[in-house]
């Protein structure tokens, strides 16, 4: 991440290197490969990356599967007070 | 120890928003008969169920205040052959990626598959990944919940 050259060259706006830090940070919270190691392990950039690209990837699988299997159901549900119930159990 | 940049934020709103979000979207697809029609193969409502969710989460998080969810909303009215026009940004930073400069191979792979990813600077990627996956775990608990719901006898 070279931050270094961008900040010549522009405003001062630009994401600093602690911003940068706590960003990666907040990365290796959301990944749950990464999270569940001890904080003692270091963890390399490269691995962060690798982990959000599968991490990413999985997820949009998850949508893929979820969207086939809403297909499905969406299909035979026609009854008003089933999918009131649904929606409301979605909001609670 | 001060540091006088604040932590960036990538909040992301609650649950039933998305939630909101898609259910409007699937109400939608019902009203306009995208599920009725003889022509339509499963497929095809497949495609349409997933395309809502896209739009919903991009609309319920980002809407245009993410890179992400822009590039995605531009995305699918592109493939409704509709033009979407976002108000100019008032920043004068732009996170355009200079294109001198090359990420390692891990960056360009998820350059490839955060929406509009690819025109990013890299410290704006890192940003936009957070808010994007945050996003779609959300957009992911609401649609198990609703298979969940819809599948209890």
């Amino acid at each position: 991440m070279s931050n270094r050259r961008s900040r010549q060259s522009s405003s001062a706006l630009r994401i600093s290197d602690d911003q940068m830090i706590d960003l990666v940070s907040q990365l290796c919270q959301l990944l749950p490969e990464i999270r569940e190691r001890r904080r003692s392990d270091k963890v390399s950039a490269s691995k962060v990356l690798q982990e959000t690209c599968n991490y990413i990837r999985k997820l949009h699988r998850e949508v893929d599967n979820l969207s086939e299997r809403l297909s499905q159901l969406l299909d035979s549900v026609d009854e008003d007070s089933h999918e009131a119930s649904v929606i409301r159990s979605l909001l609670m | 120890m001060a540091s006088a940049d604040k932590p960036i934020n990538t909040d992301v709103p609650e649950k039933d928003v998305f939630a909101l979000h898609f259910l409007q979207s699937l109400s939608n697809l019902r009203r306009q008969n995208a599920f009725n029609s003889p022509d339509d193969t499963t497929n095809n409502r497949v495609k349409k169920i997933k395309k809502a969710a896209y739009v919903s989460m991009a609309r319920a998080a980002g809407g245009t205040n993410r890179l992400w969810s822009r590039a995605l909303l531009r995305r699918a009215a592109k493939e409704n052959n509709k033009v979407v026009i976002f108000s100019r940004r008032k920043k004068r930073v732009t996170w355009l990626r200079r294109s001198n400069r090359r990420d390692p191979v891990d960056a360009e792979r998820l350059r490839n598959l955060l929406p509009g990813g690819g025109a990013m600077e890299t410290s704006k990627l890192m940003e936009e990944t957070a808010h994007y996956i945050k996003c779609l775990s959300m957009q992911v608990k609401v649609m198990q919940c609703l298979v969940d719901g819809l599948s209890a006898k």
